[in-house]
């Protein structure tokens, strides 16, 4: 190992109880995250979404440890934003203050906060809608408040945990395409990107590297990296080996 | 023989200890034979009404307006009734079985109906479809379907009822005195005696008696439940959620038991309209639910207001007396004094009007007292996991305790040791307290409780902590629940005033600070000269409920609403 990777996942494993039973959800999870788009898949109850709570920091492992740049990850920081399936928006909260939630975390002005909330909200396209509430959007719009929140930190990681399929096939396919706008920004400060997902075509479709995790417990049965330029077109024949490929693992 | 003995031991002394399983064993008795015939009843009623849409058009309705008779009201007419006709103790146990059967049957039949429409379309079609037989549709789906809801119904009309069984085991009515031996006589008779010791042993008895038949009986019925309930993607998370939403509407049924009349105006919906709603197959238009909603709330007003009158009427039937003039009426309440013959004393509307001010002054700081400190139990719950574990059950059993069987300890503790005027104020403060905080208590916990995973998550996940988290997550999410809470906690504390005012201790000595709960139970104490009195200030107290709840509680609801959670 020559150079520290952004996050690095060392031998985690993470049980519960349940009924006073202790239940592995993850054994001896170990990867690294580089520069890159990196996506988790596996089949759901496979503690996809509790791996990437404990690179937040919002979970703790049982065993092993997540490393962010060399150190132990030991709580929330504004250098990660985490995207939630479920929008995860303060209801009572304005478009304009809950991007800005995150952003009093850091010793900026209220001016810059302003300035930088408002900037992303453009960025994902929903100028005019500063003043409206979360239940006023419909949800692809809801989903567009969730990404510029986290966006406005300008963090280093950008965690999504399965952000697209609580919308509609449409509205999915439009926001996946926009979210890989963003990433190819030159400009976008931020250098990884962890997505976790069920839908196998949308982590070939998006990611560099593709996690596989096996069912309960889970455990990282490949480690794909998809070597084809963005836009990837579905009908590349190249596309369904991968989606095999990786269906062939889980199943 | 054991029976015998501890009769016998009555005799010396009825509140030594050794007489508690005898006592408890008596209250047992009368709210088991009661529970019975609610449970068949409720059965009947319910099927009926749900398996024939002919007969629910009559059934339904007719239940809406039997629940909403209040309870209490009715306690000195089936006493009187009953006792006239079998007279001696059999009738006192008659008239306290009747009564709690009325307490209990109205949730447990409520309970039944909902349970059977929860009953999935298409399983009643694949049943027809199978051609299975009526008798075995009803064995093999319509029973189990009620099963989950009649048990939560069943614990909450077992709950409201003991909430009665202090009221009616120690009771004066008029000439009429009712003692039953039970826990709640215990309670009743030590605070007459001054004995605090053995009020608080029979207290604490009957606590015990509460919880164990909670552990013992329901929560194993409870635990079956699961089994056979349909899908389970409500949001129901397991036995808290149910448990939390249980708490809450054990008060508001304790309430509605004491106090309908107030109950009533407690809520907009009438219980039909929130009936409607959890029927999930039957497709309501909301404009026609709220015409529904109207029409009934329109005879529940006429049907309440010709309910006191008929109160009136038979009161004057059963004492003879006159009927009075619409003057003689007027007359009655102008010369209305609590204590007779007081010169320089208010009297009339003037005592009225200063009667309502002083309650409701006394109200205030009571609501203040247990916003306060629930505001902050709340807080504190929601910031440290081991402190919820450790305190929630002990709110649970301070919540389990009927306020009834409390008031005369209370009463007991504070007098014997501030005897001045001060302290009939304090003790009917404190009183007013334990009729309210509970309201608010479980309100905010449950909303605190109910803040979605993955808004704590995000909260957390950007920083949001400390003095923020409060400010901007904690307080605008209980915000609902207090509103609600507060709606019901003043409610309950007006349910609380007619025995927070008027205070009987030691040797049948009575204290009293002026209010509209005072006002009430002298009137009572006056017979058939005090009825125009008791209707009249109960048309005062339910028009100044109505008075506040629009003024204030309405416009916070309505601004209550964009704190509340899409679900």
């Amino acid at each position: 190992m020559t150079e520290e990777p952004v996050i690095r996942i060392d031998n985690v494993s993470k049980s519960f109880l349940s009924e006073e039973k202790p239940v592995a959800v993850l054994e001896n999870v170990s990867f690294n995250v580089g520069k890159e788009f990196l996506c988790i898949v596996g089949p759901s109850g496979c503690g996809k979404s509790t791996l990437l709570r404990m690179i937040d920091g919002l979970d703790r492992p049982s065993q092993g440890n997540v490393y962010f740049h060399g150190k132990p990850v030991e709580g929330p920081t504004p250098m990660m934003g985490m995207v939630f399936q479920t929008f995860a928006l303060i209801p009572w909260k304005t478009v304009l203050e809950n991007v800005e939630m995150g952003l009093a975390w850091m010793k900026i002005t209220e001016e810059d906060r302003l300035r930088r909330s408002e900037k992303f909200i453009q960025d994902v396209g929903l100028d005019g809608f500063e003043a409206s509430y979360p239940k006023e959007l419909s949800g692809g719009m809801k989903q567009r408040v969730g990404i510029a929140r986290a966006l406005a930190l300008e963090p280093e990681v950008l965690l999504m945990d399965e952000p697209f399929s609580s919308l509609d096939a449409l509205t999915a396919e439009g926001l996946r395409k926009e979210v890989l706008e963003i990433w190819s920004n030159p400009q976008f400060s931020t250098n990884s990107v962890i997505m976790v997902t069920h839908n196998v075509q949308e982590a070939v479709g998006m990611a560099d590297t593709v996690i596989v995790m096996s069912p309960r417990p889970g455990k990282v049965i490949d480690n794909v990296r998809i070597e084809m330029d963005r836009p990837r077109d579905q009908r590349d024949p190249r596309f369904y080996d991968y989606v095999d490929r990786i269906i062939s693992k889980i199943s | 023989m054991d029976l015998a003995l501890a009769l016998q031991l009555n005799a010396v002394d009825p509140l030594n200890p050794i007489n508690l399983p005898y006592f408890a064993a008596r209250s047992l008795l009368r709210l088991t034979l009661a529970f019975g015939l609610s449970l068949g009843f409720a059965l009947a009623y319910g099927i009926a009404a749900a398996m024939s849409r002919r007969a629910s058009h009559v059934l339904l309705p007719v239940l809406d307006v039997l629940q909403s008779v209040p309870v209490l009201g009715f306690l000195p007419a089936v006493f009187i009734f009953v006792l006239t006709r079998v007279p001696g103790e059999g009738g006192q146990e008659l008239a306290s079985i009747i009564l709690i059967f009325t307490a209990m049957v109205w949730a447990m039949t409520f309970a039944v109906i909902t349970g059977i429409n929860q009953i999935p379309n298409d399983i009643k079609e694949a049943s027809k479809a199978y051609g299975i037989t009526r008798s075995r549709y009803l064995r093999q789906v319509v029973l189990p379907a009620i099963y989950p809801e009649l048990i939560w119904g069943c614990i909450l009309a077992w709950g409201g009822a003991w909430y009665f069984i202090p009221v009616e085991e120690y009771a004066t009515f008029g000439m009429t005195q009712v003692q039953l031996k039970g826990l709640g006589f215990f309670i009743a008779q030590a605070a007459t005696e001054s004995r605090l010791d053995s009020a608080i042993i029979g207290l604490v008895a009957m606590v015990l008696v509460i919880i164990a038949i909670n552990r013992i009986v329901w929560r194993p019925l409870v635990a079956r439940t699961e089994k056979y309930r349909y899908e389970a993607t409500g949001g129901q998370r397991g036995f808290h959620a149910r448990h939390g939403k249980l708490r809450s509407s054990l008060l508001k049924y304790e309430g509605r038991i004491a106090n309908p009349i107030v109950t009533f105006f407690k809520y907009e919906k009438t219980n039909l309209s929130s009936f409607l709603e959890t029927v999930p197959r039957v497709h309501v238009p909301p404009k026609v639910r709220e015409r529904l909603a109207r029409i009934f709330l329109v005879t529940r007003v006429i049907v309440i207001i010709g309910f006191l009158g008929l109160m009136v009427l038979v009161i004057f039937f059963l004492e003879n007396s006159p009927i009075p003039t619409l003057q003689a009426a007027l007359n009655q309440i102008q010369s209305f004094q609590p204590i007779k013959g007081c010169t320089g004393c208010l009297s009339g509307f003037p005592l009225l009007a200063y009667s309502t001010a002083s309650s409701l002054l006394r109200l205030l700081a009571a609501y203040l007292i247990a916003l306060g400190w629930t505001l902050l139990a709340g807080i504190a719950i929601a910031r440290r996991q081991k402190l919820a574990k450790a305190l929630i059950p002990i709110f649970d059993i301070g919540q389990s305790i009927p306020a009834t069987a409390l008031f005369p300890i209370v009463t007991l503790l504070i007098l014997s040791r501030i005897s001045s005027p001060m302290g009939i104020q304090l003790a009917s403060i404190v009183l007013l307290l334990t009729g309210m905080q509970w309201y608010l208590l479980f309100n905010i916990i449950g909303a605190i409780h109910n803040i979605p995973n993955d808004i704590s998550e995000s909260t957390s996940a950007y920083g949001v902590s400390g003095k923020r988290f409060i400010r901007e997550i904690l307080i605008p999410a209980s915000f609902p629940a207090i509103i609600s809470g507060s709606m019901q906690a003043w409610g309950g504390g007006w349910n609380a005033t007619i025995v927070s005012e008027y205070i009987v201790t030691g040797q049948q000595q009575v204290q009293q600070v002026a209010g509209l709960g005072a006002v009430l139970v002298n009137a009572n104490n006056a017979g058939s000269a005090g009825t125009v009195v008791i209707a009249t200030a109960i048309i005062i107290m339910t028009l100044t409920i109505l008075i506040i709840n629009r003024l204030v509680w309405h416009r916070l609801m309505k601004r209550a609403d964009r704190y509340k959670f899409e679900s």
